[in-house]
């Protein structure tokens, strides 16, 4: 059988020669010369800032004094909740302190903030800041927090056809409940702010957050100041995935605080540990569902209800759940759909986004589910996913909105063929039967997923952007956006977009620090929509130049040369050059204009071809009074979704992809090994096909780490213990597929987006699942293949730590010794 | 007497002293030399964004006109044990405005992202280049181990270890090698070394003699190795201790002494060389010590400095439990003006949790065990969370000394028969633990029913508790099943 995709386009391999541009830092990142917040050198009199912080999970604050600190050398401020003006924030409700003042919801919850000349005056302050505490009764699982109805919002339903109906008269039906754990962003570089003081009040923000504007406001009510008296600057982000959409913010409020207190620059840096403990994370959802489906396999019916572990404040929670509810349906087309969410309050940090904000949540389910059909009705996998996968017939989701430009039955068949699905899983099948005559060999599994990730925030307003372009005279750019630049390349993307613009080279386009002094009311950089939105933007404000620069040319034409201004000194020889409307970026119908090579070109209707070097033109337009900057702004069109009726369009569109993946596990320890991994997918036409595989692939690995190794496991008091790389584990260089194939196709038809290309940011990450699915198709062949062939669905929460892999291979080698714990005889 | 630490920092000369001496040498070069594409992360030298490479300019031998440039972690060791050596950071690998062969691969393949981790990554390819021209995929990833990386994926990294090739004018030994700074260096550490801030004092005498006296004048000295524990519990909060001991100027702690049946190394023999030198001698221990730590700790810690910090899950342990280990502890002259010298075997050493049989004063200098002899049978294994470079849930150290017997019921086959057992396991009780009940039912004719019963033993008579590495149950688990399928491999030959 054709591959049906690879005669579209050629296959990239290497990633050293896809020819793209590199990352706009690459020679800084090199080198090390690439400034991060705390790279920043030290002002004189600059404060280091420390956090005291709440230990228990739940607490009234008996007393808190701070004043032995201030008699520490060193320790020149503190400040309490009574300090702070306003001191309540939160991105979608005002429910959280900056600083709590009576009572604290989560360990990590900041009482005070102390500022200090050294780092070691700093750590003597902390210390001697009195706090006495009295534990409150607190609310640990969801489970808790269902029972004494702790909630955060209210339930949220999308539904479509009839799922109870369906769900009585299918043939068949699995149930279930899904146990998925959080995950720590661990972004390298945690949370850092630099505040400097300036004249009459104003404050200057440099901070690693994701989201300047909010930063901006949240110092600025914390402070009691205006908008217009604080800026917020990121210039980049050693990292965030979702970690500093919202939570960098207090972070940037407590060492404002300080800088106003002070009347000095201040800085707070968290080290890796507090960090981590004090930060929320992805958050632990708990699934329970029911599916109906018909003898092969055809799903009839789907009811869930999802419960998230908001944390202590509502953070993002809501929305993303919201997002969780609307990926339930993944790649494939449920005509009776019930999906319901609720998002339940808890004592620990308030967890937040993290890059698929929700999404993954929902399609974990469904993917697993669907392995549960295929062991039901006896076929593979494979064979019940395509049969489900959206297509012509089928292509309305549960909230009514169109799957258009879809590839994904393509996709299926191309990675089915590209991957050896049928041959390796036969492979497979045989190395488990005979696995017993190998002492004790591995146990393998394989399984197939896919993505379809709606692109834009489904809070619309959230969907817009604003650039702002400078060209200088001697025909460089300078661009300034809303988004910021954390790894992902958006500012590789955007400079892109506008060198293409101007047809000049991208070395002539300089992306500048992400500021709210240039780029105001803007977006967090999230939702994969950085480039979508502000690069949108950018082409935009480049589109204004464009236009004039356009007219000029088309009028410079017909003037002599040496009587341009430029050749005259600007001394005004020529009457001054007007460029009125009625030109637009290619000109007009008879004097068609172009970009391209560093030069402008006029080109008439007889052919006849004017060309004028870009920085020539520039100066010329300089001396004619023609304005050579602009600010673009960019709304994304058709967005309707009804957040009450839980019906319309959320998404522009979507980002699509499937992955194969092979695990081994071992029978004894549990430990997994990922054999290889094999990813296809739809991304558009990129702006920067490397900068897509290093989402793709990184994204995966992320998402590999979430659901395998990384555990957050808390203490009693409901700390966390695995704070630090050495007890929380991201995968490491060792742990990447022996075998990671990964490739885009090429798809031109994503018109409604920028360049014809799609977000890459999230999708990838969703696609790890097969990892986790492959784990469970390894666990259940073990388990069902032994005698009487009887289908066991085994349950496996995420992450499949090797001990989860290890209980769910042999549960009956843990039945003495859990029964002896749980009884305390040792 | 020197009042400073002397060092070269990319080929500059620095005495650094006081406050500055007993700072992180990654603060330091951060906060201090004005270095700031050192990054700090985790500050407990597991994810490498704070590698820079070092040699020791007095551990060459004469004959080596160059110096030996390893891969650390900057970030949980202090500048004074930094004295005697050349650090180059990431701002000294550029000629000019030419990037080194590691940033250009680096850059190339696209293998920075948000760049945080990069100079660290940056710094460990350039180690690799430093031994190997260019590398196969096992050399790469070896050298990439002790490096996070939170964006890439690590794909685009690896091609970048794989496609790079070192250069002659890039290499980090002939840059940094000047013979001039090296004999200074060289000639300057013949000198004891005191450093002193705010009442901690960092002692680094020359002889063995000094040593042990300023440790029995000052109790409750800590020994510095490499501080790779000590470093990272300060960078937690923890206060350095006041009085601190370093054993970097003592030429004798640097042996390694061969006879045919024992290996003896000294305290500051790190645990590459210790590798190194066990591939020969204990084979197995070798295999084991490549997945144990990262380069950057590999590269600078010493298997003393594992004895003494004496943590149930430090992983060489259960193997020198196994195989005759005993630490060798100087302590304070006596009457005759000998310093006094004793063994202690491994088997004796711990006595509660991280707790050692050491009289206050005492010193480890060397440790001894046997080497493996062919007719043993040795598996030392590890159950982690994660392959590589990942703190063990439990480890466990096997030997059998087999003789075969024929069996004629079994048609001639031949039947392993266990002479002589040693089992050892980290991870499941306060202190590692040798098993000797175990040892001595597991003698007499290796069966099925023998394996499976010592297993059972073994998951019965252990005492692991719950932690976030795993339950004890888990541990109870893992631990028999790792015996069984030992004894199941060898069974089967």
């Amino acid at each position: 059988m054709a591959d049906p995709i690879r005669a579209l386009g050629a296959a990239v391999k290497l990633i050293s020669d896809s020819g793209s541009p590199s990352h706009d830092s690459s020679i800084t990142h090199v080198t090390g010369k690439s400034e991060y917040v705390d790279d920043r050198p030290m002002l004189k009199g600059e404060l280091h800032c420390g956090l005291v912080y709440s230990p228990y999970a739940h607490a009234r604050v008996v007393r808190l004094d701070t004043a032995p600190a201030l008699k520490i050398p060193g320790v020149i401020c503190t400040v309490t909740a009574s300090d702070v003006s306003h001191n309540m924030w939160g991105s979608i409700f005002q429910d959280q302190p900056i600083i709590a003042a009576d009572e604290t919801h989560y360990v990590g919850e900041v009482v005070a903030v102390v500022g200090a000349e050294t780092k070691e005056a700093l750590a003597k302050g902390i210390a001697a800041v009195i706090v006495e505490w009295e534990k409150l009764a607190d609310i640990r699982t969801i489970s808790q927090a269902i029972a004494a109805k702790s909630f955060i919002g209210s339930l949220r339903t999308i539904s479509t056809g009839d799922a109870e109906g369906a769900l009585t008269s299918a043939p068949h039906s699995v149930a279930g409940t899904l146990e998925i754990g959080g995950a720590d962003h661990f972004y390298l570089e945690s949370q850092a702010v630099v505040v400097y003081p300036k004249e009459d009040g104003q404050l200057e923000v440099h901070s690693s957050t994701q989201h300047p504007t909010e930063t901006q406001h949240v110092v600025a009510e914390a402070c009691g100041l205006r908008f217009s008296d604080v800026v917020c600057i990121a210039k980049r982000l050693g990292g965030a995935f979702g970690g500093k959409e919202s939570q960098a913010a207090p972070i940037a409020a407590y060492a404002a605080l300080i800088a106003q207190r002070s009347g000095r620059p201040a800085r707070l840096v968290l080290s890796k540990d507090d960090d981590m403990i004090i930060t929320g994370k992805r958050n632990p959802f708990q699934i329970e569902y029911r599916c109906g489906f018909d003898d092969k396999g055809k799903i009839l019916a789907l009811d869930a209800m999802l419960h998230s572990d908001g944390g202590a404040y509502a953070d993002l929670s809501t929305a993303i759940m919201e997002r969780a509810l609307l990926h339930c349906d993944n790649a494939y087309s449920i005509a009776n759909m019930r999906v319901r969410g609720q998002v339940c309050r808890t004592n620990f940090h308030p967890h937040t986004a993290f890059r698929g904000f929700g999404g993954p949540k929902g399609v974990a389910m469904i993917e697993s589910i669907i392995e549960d059909i295929a062991r039901v009705v006896g076929r593979d996998a494979l064979d019940v996913r395509t049969l489900n996968c959206y297509d012509q017939t089928q292509d309305i989701t549960h909230y009514g909105q169109r799957v258009q430009n879809n590839h994904l039955p393509a996709l299926f068949a191309s990675l089915e063929n590209r991957c050896e699905y049928r041959k390796r899983r036969e492979d497979i099948r045989v190395w488990n039967a005979e696995r017993s005559h190998k002492n004790n060999a591995p146990v393998r599994g394989l399984s197939m997923t896919a993505v379809k990730f709606g692109i834009s925030f489904t809070t619309r307003f959230l969907n817009q952007g604003n650039a702002l372009v400078n060209v200088h005279r001697d025909g460089t750019v300078q661009v300034s956006t809303g988004a910021v630049e954390m790894g992902q390349g958006v500012n590789s993307r955007i400079a892109s977009i506008v060198a293409q613009q101007f047809g000049l080279p991208v070395s002539s386009v300089r992306m500048m620090p992400t500021s709210t002094e240039k780029n105001a009311n803007t977006s967090p950089t999230a939702a994969s929509t950085g480039t979508d939105i502000n690069g949108a933007a950018a082409a935009k404000a480049c589109e204004s130049i464009c236009s004039r620069l356009a007219g000029l040319a088309i009028q410079l034409r017909s003037i002599p040369a040496e009587l341009w201004a430029t050749k005259t000194a600007g001394l005004g020889t020529m009457p001054e050059i007007i460029v009125g409307d009625g030109v637009g970026p290619n000109g007009t119908d008879d004097q068609r204009v172009e970009f391209t090579g560093g030069h402008v070109t006029v080109t008439d209707r007889s052919g006849a071809v004017f060309a004028i070097g870009f920085a020539e033109l520039i100066r010329d337009a300089y001396r004619n009074r023609i304005s050579l900057s602009d600010y673009g702004y960019y709304t994304t069109p058709n967005l309707g979704f009804d957040k009450v009726q839980g019906k319309g369009n959320a998404f522009l569109y979507f980002a699509q992809g499937v992955a194969a993946s092979e695990v081994e596990l071992d029978p004894d320890t549990g430990e997994v090994k990922v054999r290889r991994v094999d990813i296809l997918m739809d991304l558009g036409r990129p702006v920067n096909h490397a900068l897509d595989m290093g989402q793709v692939m990184g994204g995966f690995i992320q998402g590999m780490g979430w659901v395998t190794t990384e555990h957050l496991v808390y203490d009693i008091n409901g700390k966390l213990l695995s704070h630090s790389p050495s007890t929380y584990k991201i995968p490491n260089v060792q742990d990447t597929p022996r075998v990671f194939n990964a490739d885009l196709i090429f798809n031109e038809g994503n018109t409604q987006n920028i360049r014809g290309s799609k977000a890459s940011g999230e999708p990838p990450l969703l696609l790890s699942l097969s990892v986790w699915t492959a784990i469970r198709d390894a666990i259940m062949s073990a388990r069902t293949h032994s005698t009487t062939e009887e289908v066991q669905l085994v349950p496996l929460a995420i992450p499949a730590t090797a001990e989860r892999v290890l209980r769910g291979l042999s549960p009956e080698s843990f039945a003495i010794w859990d029964a002896q714990e749980a009884s305390g005889v040792h | 007497m020197r009042d400073f630490a002397l060092i070269h920092l990319n080929g500059v000369r620095r005495e650094i002293r006081g406050r500055e001496a007993l700072m992180m040498l990654a603060e330091w070069l951060r906060k201090e030399a004005g270095l700031s594409g050192t990054k700090i992360v985790c500050a407990e030298g597991d994810c490498g964004a704070c590698t820079v490479l070092r040699a020791s300019c007095r551990a060459r031998s004469h004959s080596d006109q160059y110096l030996n440039f390893e891969a650390m972690n900057s970030c949980i060791a202090t500048v004074a044990q930094m004295d005697g050596t050349h650090i180059v950071t990431v701002e000294g690998m550029q000629c000019g405005d030419h990037l080194s062969p590691a940033q250009e691969a680096m850059r190339k393949c696209h293998a920075s992202q948000c760049g945080y981790c990069t100079p660290g990554f940056v710094m460990a390819i350039s180690a690799m280049l430093e031994r190997h021209d260019q590398a196969d995929a096992r050399t790469a990833s070896n050298y990439l181990t002790g490096n996070l990386c939170r964006c890439t994926g690590y794909a685009p990294i690896v091609e970048a270890a794989l496609t790079v090739r070192a250069t002659e004018k890039h290499s980090v030994a002939r840059r940094y090698s000047d013979p001039h700074l090296i004999s200074e260096s060289v000639s300057s550490t013949k000198l004891s070394m005191l450093v002193e801030y705010d009442g901690t004092k960092l002692f680094a005498p020359v002889s063995l003699r000094e040593a042990v006296t300023f440790s029995a004048a000052h109790p409750g000295t800590r020994v510095l190795g490499a501080a790779t524990d000590l470093g990272v519990q300060v960078n937690k909060g923890k206060p350095l201790p006041t009085s601190l001991l370093s054993l970097h100027l003592i030429p004798e702690l640097y042996e390694t002494k061969l006879t045919r049946s024992r290996v003896t190394f000294g305290s500051r023999v790190t645990l590459a060389e210790v590798r190194r030198v066990s591939q020969d001698v204990a084979p197995e221990f070798a295999r084991f010590l490549n997945l144990f730590a990262s380069p950057q700790i590999k590269n600078v810690a010493t298997l003393v400095g594992n004895i003494a910090n004496g943590s149930p899950i430090g992983d060489t342990l259960p193997f020198l439990l196994i195989a005759g280990g005993e630490v060798h502890v100087a302590s304070r002259p006596g009457a005759k003006g000998v310093v006094r010298k004793r063994k202690i075997p491994m088997t004796e050493l711990y006595v509660g949790y991280k707790k050692l049989a050491l009289e206050i004063g005492e010193i480890i200098t060397h440790i001894s065990f046997d080497r493996t002899s062919a007719k043993e049978v040795m598996s030392l294994c590890k159950v982690t969370q994660r392959k590589d470079l990942d703190i063990s849930a439990v480890s466990g150290a096997f030997s059998l000394t087999l003789k075969s017997i024929l069996k004629a019921s079994r048609n001639g086959k031949t039947t392993p028969y266990v002479v002589c057992a040693r089992i050892a396991y980290g991870g499941v009780a306060a202190t590692p633990l040798r098993m000797p009940e175990v040892e001595l039912a597991l003698q007499g004719e290796l069966t099925t029913e023998r394996i499976e019963s010592a297993a059972h033993l073994i998951a019965r008579s252990i005492k692991p508790i719950s932690d976030v590495r795993g339950s004890a149950s888990y541990r109870r688990v893992a631990a028999a099943n790792l015996f069984r399928r030992f004894g199941n491999e060898v069974l089967r030959g």
